[in-house]
């Protein structure tokens, strides 16, 4: 269980998030939603500890994740996706995924003598990539940069990539964003198989993607909690009605 | 790796291992061609060393040439006044600049780009006033001679036995820099090159990664520089330093970043053209430039890249 | 003593206004376009060559070759930001820097080729000489350096803070994207900034002239404590480099003098280290916070 209290984020004299609670389980996919600007990839940044956190506390587990730097906590279980994808461009499709499997992998310089242990670090991690690059039909595009695939395509990788590392959280910032049509029930479905056993944690801004698969929905605006709890219920809410759709701000 | 790397590969070594004996047919000049494919082939592996470092990693290095030196005259001083044989000389060139490129290397971690690249020109040129003023320990610039190499023993008389060594050397080196490349550390450091966030988000540790990538880069241009000690036979601060440096430079940007095949190509062309161009002053220079220009306006990924595109619509 | 240590800070802030001129140049260009000028040095060192031939073949006076000077000086920058920068405005900050590069490479490499490496000299005429002031010694010289300088920096910040075309480039400093929808028009101003920076390495190669003689590689030394000044402002700042300058000639001169000159830059290069460990954005840098 991630457990987030009272966390809060400023840059400078902005406040982007504001004593924000949230309690992720075990499993499943739960969303975070709300206006432009409320504060939600800065969430994300701090859970993933790209950005600090002037109060409050995060913890996985048992384990405190504000005393990790942002290279240790996936090795804590916290995987994560890029609202831009970053996808690594002098890398091969399946050589990003590889990236994504470090944190099981051991071998230092020592792989310039190209051991067999090396060998068969490398051969399982080949493994592991095959089987998710074909569940998700990039088999294909493997040993192309992804520089040179449709921008859907590099989306899908980047959530691969954090989804591979069989994370314990998956935070995922607005994958469907840039997707066409042609690709979303891939990633879908994706992301639904990852909530099985991961707590999934995910961005959106379109709510009828996530009335089928979400079982929350946090609503966020201005870095506060505004409304939390099944999509029916939320989608009706009048608070979070009035932060989409009203032009005061709630 | 797909087949025509493969054959050109093979085909490479292959012409560089009978060379010597074509060469034997031209008698006098001999000697002198087999010293200029054996720098070649020394030059190429600096080359590679900093392909890794720029190309893969993406941490600009305008200091080259002192990773190398640095090598050289590690080499030059055990040979000379240790007895210290080639294979433990190479091994304590390359230690020993690994060590100093620590110097760069910290503080690569924490400085952007454009500073990163101005530190690393005051490294090259540090080392070459060092070596200047330092003359109990460098000769200064009477620089050193080395009498006595030996190889596992054997002292080495002829031209030719050096000229297989280097070609050893080569090989070696680019067989661990392309298994260095296809396993984690190799990936890491494109990740740290492409996208930082990203990487740490991964575990690629980044600070470790950047200095790793120098301590690799100056390992193999050292080992480099202890060779061309031996090969030269004579080490001097003239041989050296910024001029240097932008060869290096040139060799890695027009064969194309990013590549083992490109730091080769790009060695075989930057090479020949300064050995053909040796007599004029400043042509060289003036070519290497002109075509770099040229090179980042019109083909950014160099020779390797024109050949591929080649490839793909041919 | 006292008397010496005043003549070597004398000396060393006018050799400093070298190095300012050179680093103003360099943060102008920096500031609009992002590029570090690494051929700021050889730019200049070309400039100076057309006032040589100007005042030894075509005889003018010495205020006309100057003026040709910065005349090419200016045409350098641009043509260089029009027709070769302007193409690769969006590639990585490594693809710039190694095209200012081979443009080093080239600069230097064809003045080398036409002119060759034997230095040439070239004199500043200046009609008074050495003037002893309150037991100084003040070469002329070393004033007009100085005085350029201020001239120049003042210049520059007033054409930024009161000129339409100043706060232009100011407008692109802080936002490239803003100020084009603003209607700025972006590669005038780029082209103008290049030709003001590579403009003041031409006014520094000039003043540096009689001192190194007119060789192909007479800016080498001048543009790397360039660099370093440049660094010392933070690379942002004109104020710092000018300040970083002319406080890094002092030192310099100090150095020259007490400790080893032929160390001189290995050791300033050891203190940007220590420097750099403390502020790694320079000592008045800022830090630009990237969004993710």
């Amino acid at each position: 269980m991630l457990t987030v209290r009272g966390v809060t984020v400023r840059f400078g004299g902005l406040t982007a998030v504001n004593q924000f609670d949230i309690d992720v389980p075990d499993s499943g996919v739960f969303a975070l939603v709300g206006p432009n600007g409320a504060g939600k990839t800065t969430l994300i940044n701090a859970l993933s500890r790209v950005c600090s956190v002037a109060e409050g506390s995060i913890e996985l587990n048992g384990c405190d994740i504000l005393a990790l730097r942002s290279h240790e906590v996936v090795r804590a279980g916290i995987a994560r996706s890029f609202q831009r994808a970053e996808v690594f461009p002098t890398l091969s499709v399946i050589e990003n995924l590889l990236v994504g499997l470090h944190v099981d992998m051991t071998t230092g310089i020592e792989g310039a003598l190209y051991l067999p242990a090396t060998r068969s670090q490398e051969r399982d991690a080949h493994a592991r990539a095959e089987e998710l690059l074909r569940r998700l039909d990039l088999w294909d595009d493997r040993d192309q940069s992804p520089a040179d695939l449709p921008y859907g395509h590099q989306k899908l990788l980047d959530v691969a990539r954090a989804i591979i590392s069989d994370p314990k959280v998956l935070l995922l910032d607005e994958p469907f964003a840039g997707l066409t049509d042609a690709e979303t029930p891939q990633l879908l479905k994706c992301i639904v198989d990852a909530g099985v056993n991961c707590a999934v944690l995910m961005i959106e801004h379109h709510f009828e993607l996530l009335e089928g698969i979400a079982q929350r929905i946090t609503v966020m605006d201005f870095g506060r909690k505004v409304a939390e709890g099944p999509p029916a219920q939320v989608r009706t809410d009048p608070e979070t009605v009035r932060c989409y759709l009203g032009t005061s701000r709630c | 790796m797909s087949i025509r790397r493969d054959v050109l590969a093979i085909a490479f070594v292959a012409i560089s291992a009978l060379l010597p004996l074509v060469l034997q047919t031209i008698g006098q000049r001999q000697v002198y061609w087999l010293f200029v494919v054996s720098e070649l082939f020394i030059f190429a592996v600096v080359a590679i060393s900093l392909d890794l470092l720029m190309g893969r990693s993406g941490q600009i290095s305008l200091g080259h040439s002192g990773f190398f030196a640095v090598g050289a005259y590690t080499a030059a001083i055990l040979n000379e006044h240790y007895r210290v044989d080639v294979v433990l000389s190479m091994l304590a060139g390359g230690l020993l600049s690994a060590l100093a490129s620590l110097i760069v290397g910290f503080p690569a971690t924490r400085l952007r780009g454009h500073y990163l690249g101005i530190v690393t020109l005051g490294y090259g040129i540090a080392v070459d006033q060092i070596a200047l003023k330092w003359d109990a320990l460098t000769g200064g610039d009477q620089g050193i001679h080395l009498h006595r190499p030996t190889f596992f023993g054997v002292p080495i008389g002829s031209p030719v036995a050096m000229y297989y060594i280097s070609l050893a050397v080569l090989v070696v080196v680019i067989i661990l820099t392309w298994n260095l490349l296809r396993t984690r550390i190799g990936r890491s450091f494109a990740a740290i090159r492409d996208s930082e966030v990203a990487a740490a988000a991964m575990g690629v540790p980044i600070a470790r990664t950047k200095v790793l990538a120098f301590v690799c880069s100056a390992f193999l241009a050292g080992l480099a520089g202890a060779l061309y000690a031996f090969l030269a036979g004579f080490v001097a601060p003239e041989d050296f330093g910024i001029d240097q440096t932008l060869l290096f430079f040139a060799m890695v940007v027009i064969g194309g970043m990013g590549s083992i095949a490109g730091a080769i190509g790009g060695t075989i062309l930057v090479d020949g053209l300064r050995v053909a161009a040796s007599t004029v002053s400043g042509l060289s220079l003036a070519i290497l430039g002109g075509v770099i220009v040229l090179v980042v306006l019109f083909a950014p990924s160099g020779l390797k890249g024109l050949l591929r595109a080649r490839a793909r619509s041919g | 003593m006292i008397q010496y240590v005043l003549q070597l800070a004398l000396a060393g802030l006018a050799q400093g206004s070298l190095y300012a001129l050179t680093a103003l140049g360099l943060v102008v260009i920096y500031n609009a376009s992002t590029v570090v000028n690494f051929a700021q040095g050889a730019m200049g060192m070309a400039a100076t060559y057309v006032a040589y031939l100007l005042l030894t073949n075509a005889q003018v006076p010495f205020p006309i070759a100057l003026l040709g000077a910065i005349l090419t000086a200016f045409l350098i920058g641009v043509v260089v930001q029009t027709a070769l920068l302007g193409r690769i405005a969006d590639a990585p900050i490594l693809t710039q820097v190694v095209l200012t590069l081979g443009l080093f490479m080239f600069i230097e490499g064809i003045l080398g080729i036409f002119f060759g490496y034997n230095p040439r000299p070239m004199a500043i005429p200046l009609g008074i000489g050495p003037v002893l002031i309150g037991g100084l010694v003040l070469r002329p010289q070393d004033v007009i350096e100085l005085a350029l300088l201020i001239v120049l920096s003042v210049g520059l910040a007033t054409l930024f803070r009161t000129t339409k075309i100043g706060l232009g480039m100011r407008a692109i400093t802080e936002n490239m994207y803003a100020a084009r929808l603003m209607g700025i028009p972006i590669g005038r101003v780029l082209s103008l900034a290049w030709g003001i920076g590579v403009m003041l390495g031409g006014v520094a190669a000039v003043l540096a002239a009689p001192t190194t003689s007119v060789t192909p590689n007479m800016m080498d030394t001048i543009v790397v404590y360039a660099f370093v000044a440049a660094i010392l402002g933070g690379f942002g700042s004109l104020l710092g480099a000018v300040v970083g300058g002319l406080v890094l000639g002092v030192i310099v001169n100090f150095i020259d003098a007490f400790l080893a000159p032929e160390l001189a830059m290995s050791i300033v290069f050891g203190m940007l280290l220590v420097i750099l460990y403390v502020k790694p954005d320079g000592l008045f840098g800022r830090r630009t916070v990237e969004k993710v």
